[in-house]
């Protein structure tokens, strides 16, 4: 016994085993996501509709009202993959090696094998621009995981946003269906979703069948999320506040503060950087026995020992100007110029070294790939 | 590489130019020329040939009508514009020149 569904399909209604269902709209996700940027889209999916309703048509009768699952998954081979000029063959079949290859930029064993990796945005199921989504594909973990870490990176250093931003920007996002494929290296076929529907994969999105509770949710969530933000800084704030006897000359020392923790910044975005171009530090060659990644968490967390007491040590003083009145002034303009002249130092800094900038994000997910090996390594070994 | 892969690539070209042959003999719709090409190297499926006939409709070659069915709800019937006829007037000459240099080729 199995579950039925009725839909609307060109007009009529239908009524298909859960499975079948599953199958056929994600054969339909497909095809519209595939036609996203063909000026017929609307025309074309409708007459995919009116077609697969024309298929179903036919294996009913008078007694037999439901289509089964395996009706519904022979008319969608039939159908074939949706193809246009514009996005690339991807034929099911004899057809698909040639094309296979020239889709994956020439590496051999594409069209078959698991696909090749590489690092995307992926905007389905993005809170932001999909980094976060795009690193948990790419690395096969739990997208939630990734957002945690990259708070927990902003809430402790305050450099997630930065991170984030910067990935943003260099990260290209998954458009085609074959980008998407290549971003969590499972090849992409129409059988390749059958399958995964099949499998479950899709259940967690029966939850939200519906694209305006989805889009409900997630503003609710987005808004819980900026109000205990809000709530932390205030308790922080306040805490600080309260507890620190406050010097009417403190105001003083916040540029001076700005000035070492842009200096700190702007060092530790160099090592960075030069640790994933050249796998030195500034210069000097790590220990052989030292993987690159396992210096970069060092460096992230000296990073953190450095910066944290500026960090605090310049709140204080923030809120050491509150209570004294004028001549603070100046001390918070001078403040706000040393964090710009930071900021645009960096700027020009990326774009003068803008080669090694890219060789070492190129090499970022290899490193991370490897670190995420012998992390697996070092725990299935204890 | 077999030889059919080969012409994959190019029969994947030729399709526009069969379809606009298969149209202008009637007016048919899309089963019709599923079928036609079906019995041919050509053979494919339904997820190639709409966006294929909406992309050659935007382009004013083909038009469509909708007619009833017998069984079930009305079909869109293609047929070619005089564009389309113009067309296709124009590939196949094309193609017979291309033959011509296929044959003469490497003979002496």
């Amino acid at each position: 016994m199995n579950k039925v569904i009725t839909i609307n399909l060109g007009g009529t209604a239908w009524q298909l085993e859960e499975g079948g269902y599953d199958a056929l709209r994600v054969y339909l996700e497909t095809a519209a996501a595939r036609l996203a940027r063909n000026p017929d889209r609307d025309e074309i999916l409708s007459d995919i509709e009116r077609a697969i309703a024309e298929k179903f048509r036919a294996v009913l009768s008078g007694y037999k009202t439901v289509v089964e699952t395996r009706e519904v998954e022979t008319a969608l081979k039939q159908m074939g993959p949706i193809e246009t000029e514009t996005n690339g063959p991807d034929n099911a079949g004899a057809e698909s090696t040639a094309s296979g290859q020239k889709s994956t930029a020439g590496q051999p064993g594409a069209a078959t094998g698991p696909g090749p990796r590489r690092l995307y945005r992926i905007h389905e199921g993005a809170m932001l621009a999909g980094v976060c989504n795009g690193i948990a594909a790419y690395m096969g973990v739990d997208p939630t995981l990734v957002r945690l870490a990259f708070v927990l990176l902003t809430v402790f250093w305050g450099t997630g946003v930065l991170v984030y931003v910067i990935m943003a920007l260099v990260i290209p996002e998954a458009v085609s269906p074959e980008e998407k494929a290549a971003a969590s290296g499972t090849p992409f076929t129409a059988q390749e979703f059958i399958r995964r529907a099949k499998e479950g994969y899709y259940d967690a999105m029966k939850g939200f069948p519906d694209r305006n509770a989805r889009r409900m949710w997630k503003r609710q969530f987005k808004r819980e999320m900026r109000a205990h933000a809000a709530q932390w800084r205030w308790n922080w704030h306040s805490y600080w506040a309260r507890r620190v006897a406050v010097h009417p000359g403190m105001s003083y020392y916040l540029p001076v503060l700005s000035l070492l923790l842009g200096i700190a910044t702007i060092l530790w975005v160099c090592a960075l950087v030069s640790l994933f171009a050249t796998g030195t530090l500034l210069g000097f060659v790590l220990p052989t026995d030292v993987p690159v990644w396992v210096a970069a968490i060092i460096l992230l967390i000296a990073y953190g020992i450095t910066v944290g007491p500026l960090k605090v040590a310049r709140r204080i003083c923030y809120w050491g100007i509150g209570e004294s009145k004028g001549a603070s002034s100046l001390a918070v303009l001078l403040d706000m110029i040393i964090r710009i002249a930071v900021v645009v130092l960096l700027i020009l800094l990326a774009v003068c070294y803008l080669p090694d900038i890219h060789h070492a994000i190129q090499t970022f997910p290899e490193q991370a790939h490897q670190a995420a090996d012998s992390i697996s390594a070092w725990w299935n070994r204890k | 590489m077999g030889v059919n892969e080969k012409f994959s690539a190019i029969r994947k070209g030729l399709l526009e130019f069969l379809v606009l042959q298969i149209i202008s003999a009637e007016k048919v719709y899309v089963a019709d020329i599923l079928k036609q090409l079906s019995a041919t190297e050509f053979a494919t499926q339904e997820g190639t040939l709409y966006p294929l006939l909406s992309r050659m409709r935007r382009e004013g070659l083909l038009d469509y009508e909708w007619k009833e069915s017998e069984a079930g709800p009305p079909r869109k019937y293609y047929q070619l514009t005089s564009k389309g006829r113009e067309q296709l007037h124009e590939t196949l000459e094309y193609w017979s020149q291309i033959n011509g240099t296929v044959k003469k080729l490497g003979q002496k």
